[in-house]
C-alpha cells in the first residue's frame, strides 16, 4: 500500500506543474525541475529540493504555548519492514530532533476510506496542528480536511494535491534504483536479471527503467525480465513471482515490494538480490547487494520547525541523494570494491544532477527513441513515464 | 476424568434470557478485557470510559460511528437474509463490491440529472448487481446442490480481481484518466453525491436511514409474508417444504439474490454516500463483507437488530481508531475489539445450552 503515495506522488508532481501553469491539459511540457539548489520563499523558509507553493502564504499552525501538537496517519503497521516503518523512523527523528518541543502522536492501520476523515478529526479535536499523512489513499480524505480546517497544516507522502495547507513530499527513487541496477548488472553471470514489480505505473516504470540502465551500465549485455504483481505486499504473490523468474533462468533477481519474500526465493537458490526501502543485509549476508531507501526524517524535521516557527508554507519536496532523502543501503560482501567504487562515482554523479541517468539516446522496447542522444528527460518525462527502455523484456498491461 | 460442568440442550428459551445472555456476554467480555489491560499496565475503568467517550458519547463520535456502521448494517442484512433460513452466504464482500461498481457507474453515466432520480438509479443498480451476482450462487446450489459457501467465497475473490483489473488492469469507463501516476476510480460528480442530514449536532447519511427501512422491511418480509414463512419451512425441513408442494429451488435462489441485493446496496452506498468514487483498494482492505457475518451473527440474524448491532460494532470500530497511539499499540486494540466480539459471539451458547453441575453421587450409585 505504501506506494500508492509514491505513486501518486509522481502524478501530482506532474499535475502541480499543471496547475502551476494554469493549464488544463493533462501533461505539461514543462520544464521545472524540482532541481537541488535551495529555494527560497519570501517568508524565510527554506530547504533543499524544496519547492513553495506559487501563491501561498503562510499557515500559521504554531502551538499558542508549549510543545507543537504533531501527528501521523498510518496504512500499515510501524513495524511492516517497508514504507511504514521508514514514516515511524521519520516520527522518531522529528522527536530526537525537537525534544520537547514536539508532542508526537501516530494512528496505525487506518484503512484508506470515510474512517480517514474521522480519524483526522479527532487528531484535530485532539489539539494537533500539522498533521502527516502517508498513504496515497488517504489523499482525498487530506484534502477535504485542507479545506475544512484551515488552520492546521497538512504534509502528504505522497499524493499530487497541493493547496494552501496541504504540501507534498517525494523523492527521486530512480537515482537510487540505476545505483542498485549497476550492483545488479555487476553481479548477474549469464546476463538474465529478474525483476519482482508492483504496479505498471510510471513511477514503478521510472525505477525498472533506471534500475535496467544501471545494470547495462556495468554490464551491456544485461537484460531485465520484470513481473507484475499488482501488489505492494503480498508475501506469498512475491515470491511466486520471483521463483517463475528464477525457473526462466535469471540468475540475479531484484524487487519493489515490501516483503523481502523475493530475497527468500533468491536465498534458497543462493543468487544475488537487490531489496527494496528496507536494509536487509543482515537477514541475507550470503545474497545481498545493496537496496534503494527512503529517509523522510531530516523534511518532517524542517517541517515540523517551521510550523513551530510559523513559517510553515505550503509546497512540493522532491528529495534526492544530495539531500539524504534517497540513501543506498549497505552494500552487501559479494558486492566487489571495483563495483562499489564504479557506484560511488556515478552516485556523486547523480546527487549533483538528479535524473541524468535518463540522458539520451534511450530506446525503448520497440526501438523507438524516447530520449534524444545528449539530452536529458525533463522531471515532467519522468513523472510520466509509460514505455520500458530497450533491455527490459516484459509487458505493460494494454488499455 | 469427567468435568464437573456439562453442557445441557435447552428444551425451552426462556425469554428473560434473551436480554440476560447479551449482559452475561457483555460483562465477561469487560471482565476479560480487563485482565489483558492490567497486564499490559492500563486503568481498565479509564480505557473503558474512553471507548464509551470516543465510540458513542463525544461530539464528532456518532458521526464517525455511523460513517463506520453504515456498511456493516448491509452486509449485516445480507449475512442474515441467508444464514436464518440455513444457507451460508459469505459472498457479502464480492457483492458488495459488484453493487459498488454497478452504482459507480450510474452515477457516473447520469452526470446531469436530478440527483433524486441518479440516487435512486444507483440504489437499483447496486441491488442488481450485488443480486445477480448472489443468484449464480443460489443457481448454483439450487440446481447442482454445490456448496454455497465455497462458490460465495470464491466469487469474493473474483470481485475482488474484477476490481482490480477495472481500476489497474485496464483503461475502463470507472478509471480516471486524470490518474497518471497511480490509478485512481473517476470520482462522482457532486450531483451524484447522497445526502446527510444534520440534526443538532449528529450527522446522519442518507444511507444508514436507508439501512433502518430496508432492515424493517426485510424483517417483516420473513415475519409477515407467505414467502417469509415457506422461507422458514424449508430452513426446518428441506425435505416437508417440498413434500408440500413448496419451489424450495426457487425459494433458494431468491433468498439469495435478496441476500445479495442487501450487500450491493450496501456497495451504492459506499460509493454514493461516503467515498464517492469507487476505490479499488480501499474497498478490498474494509472487509465489509466478513465483519457483516459477525454483525449478523451478534443480531442473531435478525436483519433489522443487524443495523443495530452494527451501530455497536461501528462505535467500536471508532472507538479503537481513537483509543490507539503511542501508548496503546493498534495490537492491542484488536485483541480488545476482538475479545469483546468473541465473548459476544460464544456468549449465544447459553442460549441454547445450560451449564449444570454433575451430580456425583447419582453416577456413583448408577454405577454400582
Amino acid at each position: 500500500m505504501k506506494k500508492f503515495w509514491k505513486l501518486a506522488a509522481t502524478a501530482a508532481t506532474a499535475s502541480l506543474l499543471v496547475a502551476a501553469c494554469g493549464s488544463s491539459s493533462d501533461s505539461a511540457s514543462d520544464t521545472t525541475v524540482a532541481s537541488s539548489d535551495t529555494t527560497a520563499s519570501g517568508d524565510g523558509f527554506t530547504l533543499a529540493n524544496f519547492t513553495p507553493l506559487e501563491g501561498g502564504t503562510v499557515v500559521d499552525c504554531a502551538p499558542k504555548s508549549g510543545p507543537i501538537k504533531a501527528a501521523w496517519i498510518y496504512v500499515g503497521p510501524i513495524n511492516d519492514g517497508g514504507w511504514t516503518q521508514a514514516h515511524h523512523e521519520g516520527l522518531k527523528a522529528v522527536e530526537a530532533a525537537l525534544g520537547d518541543k514536539v508532542e508526537t502522536t501516530y494512528k496505525e492501520n487506518i484503512p484508506e476510506g470515510p474512517q480517514v476523515g474521522t480519524t483526522i478529526d479527532q487528531l484535530v479535536a485532539d489539539g494537533n496542528t500539522i498533521i502527516f499523512g502517508t498513504s496515497f489513499g488517504f489523499q482525498d480524505a487530506f484534502a477535504a480536511a485542507a479545506d475544512k480546517y484551515p488552520n492546521v497544516c497538512f504534509e502528504f507522502e505522497t499524493g499530487y494535491i497541493i493547496k494552501n495547507n496541504m504540501s507534498q513530499a517525494y523523492g527521486a527513487g530512480e537515482d537510487g534504483d540505476y545505483l542498485a541496477g549497476m550492483a545488479a548488472g555487476a553481479a548477474t553471470k549469464n546476463g538474465k536479471i529478474g525483476f519482482v514489480a508492483p504496479f505498471a505505473i510510471p513511477e514503478v516504470i521510472r525505477g525498472v527503467n533506471a534500475f535496467a540502465l544501471g545494470a547495462k551500465s556495468m554490464n551491456p549485455k544485461a537484460t531485465v525480465k520484470v513481473v507484475w504483481t499488482n501488489t505492494w505486499f503480498d508475501p506469498a504473490i512475491e515470491r511466486k513471482a520471483a521463483d517463475s523468474l528464477i525457473s526462466a533462468g535469471v540468475d540475479t533477481i531484484a524487487s519493489a515490494q515490501d516483503s523481502p519474500a523475493t530475497g527468500e526465493a533468491a536465498k534458497v537458490k543462493g543468487i544475488p538480490w537487490v531489496g527494496y526501502d528496507s536494509d536487509q543485509s543482515a537477514n541475507f549476508p550470503d545474497i545481498w547487494l545493496t537496496a534503494n531507501t527512503y529517509h523522510w526524517g531530516d523534511y518532517e524535521t524542517a517541517r515540523v520547525q517551521a510550523a513551530l516557527d510559523g513559517k510553515w508554507i505550503s509546497g512540493d519536496y522532491y528529495g534526492g541523494l544530495n539531500d539524504g532523502f534517497i540513501k543506498l543501503a549497505t552494500f552487501g560482501k559479494i558486492v566487489s570494491e571495483d563495483t562499489k567504487a564504479k557506484i560511488e562515482t556515478k552516485k556523486a554523479e547523480l546527487s549533483a544532477k538528479s535524473g541524468s541517468q535518463f540522458t539520451g539516446p534511450i530506446k525503448a522496447q520497440d526501438g523507438t527513441v524516447k530520449i534524444e542522444a545528449g539530452k536529458t528527460a525533463s522531471h515532467a518525462d519522468l513523472m510520466g513515464m509509460d514505455y520500458l527502455v530497450d533491455n527490459v523484456i516484459g509487458e505493460l498491461p494494454k488499455g | 476424568m469427567k468435568s464437573p460442568l456439562r453442557l445441557e440442550r435447552r428444551l425451552t428459551q426462556p425469554r428473560a434470557l434473551g436480554w440476560q445472555v447479551p449482559l452475561v456476554s457483555i460483562g465477561g467480555a469487560l471482565l476479560l478485557g480487563a485482565v489483558v489491560l492490567l497486564l499490559t499496565g492500563k486503568n481498565p475503568i479509564d480505557v473503558y470510559w474512553r471507548i464509551i467517550q470516543s465510540g458513542f458519547a463525544s461530539k464528532t463520535a456518532l458521526r464517525g460511528t455511523l460513517v463506520a456502521a453504515t456498511p456493516l448494517a448491509f452486509t449485516g442484512m445480507c449475512a442474515a437474509a441467508t444464514f436464518r433460513i440455513g444457507i451460508i452466504n459469505i459472498g457479502g464482500e464480492g457483492q458488495f463490491f459488484v453493487g459498488a461498481i454497478g452504482a459507480a457507474f450510474v452515477g457516473i453515466a447520469m452526470d446531469g440529472a436530478p440527483t433524486s432520480v441518479i440516487l435512486l438509479s444507483m440504489i437499483l443498480m447496486g441491488a442488481l448487481m450485488g443480486s445477480a451476482y448472489a443468484a449464480l450462487v443460489g443457481v448454483l446450489k439450487a440446481k447442482f446442490n454445490t456448496n454455497e459457501i465455497i462458490t460465495s467465497l470464491m466469487l469474493n475473490y473474483i470481485a475482488g480481481i474484477l476490481l482490480d483489473y477495472l481500476i489497474f488492469g485496464s483503461k475502463s469507463y470507472l478509471r480516471d484518466p486524470r490518474s497518471m501516476g497511480f490509478p485512481t476510480g473517476k470520482p462522482l460528480p457532486k450531483g451524484s453525491w447522497w445526502p446527510t442530514y444534520n440534526i443538532g449536532s449528529a450527522v446522519i447519511p442518507f444511507g444508514f436511514l436507508l439501512a433502518i427501512v430496508i432492515g424493517a422491511s426485510i424483517l417483516f418480509m420473513y415475519k409477515r409474508t407467505r414467502f417469509g414463512f415457506e422461507a422458514s419451512v424449508i430452513a426446518d425441513s428441506p425435505a416437508a417444504a417440498r413434500y408440500s408442494g413448496m419451489r424450495t429451488r426457487a425459494k433458494i435462489i431468491s433468498v439469495m439474490a435478496i441476500s445479495g441485493a442487501l450487500a450491493g446496496i450496501g456497495g451504492a452506498t459506499d460509493v454514493g454516500n461516503f467515498r464517492h468514487v469507487m476505490d479499488a483498494k480501499g474497498l478490498q482492505l474494509a472487509g465489509y463483507g466478513y465483519t457483516g457475518i459477525v454483525v449478523a451473527a451478534l443480531a442473531r440474524f435478525n436483519p433489522f437488530s443487524a443495523v443495530f448491532v452494527a451501530i455497536i460494532i461501528g462505535g467500536l470500530t471508532n472507538a479503537g481508531y481513537a483509543l490507539q497511539g503511542p501508548d496503546f499499540q493498534s495490537g492491542l486494540v484488536g485483541t480488545l475489539q476482538g475479545l469483546i466480539l468473541f465473548t459476544a459471539v460464544a456468549g449465544e451458547v447459553l442460549m441454547r445450552y445450560r451449564i449444570r453441575v454433575r451430580n456425583n453421587e447419582k453416577n456413583v450409585a448408577v454405577a454400582s
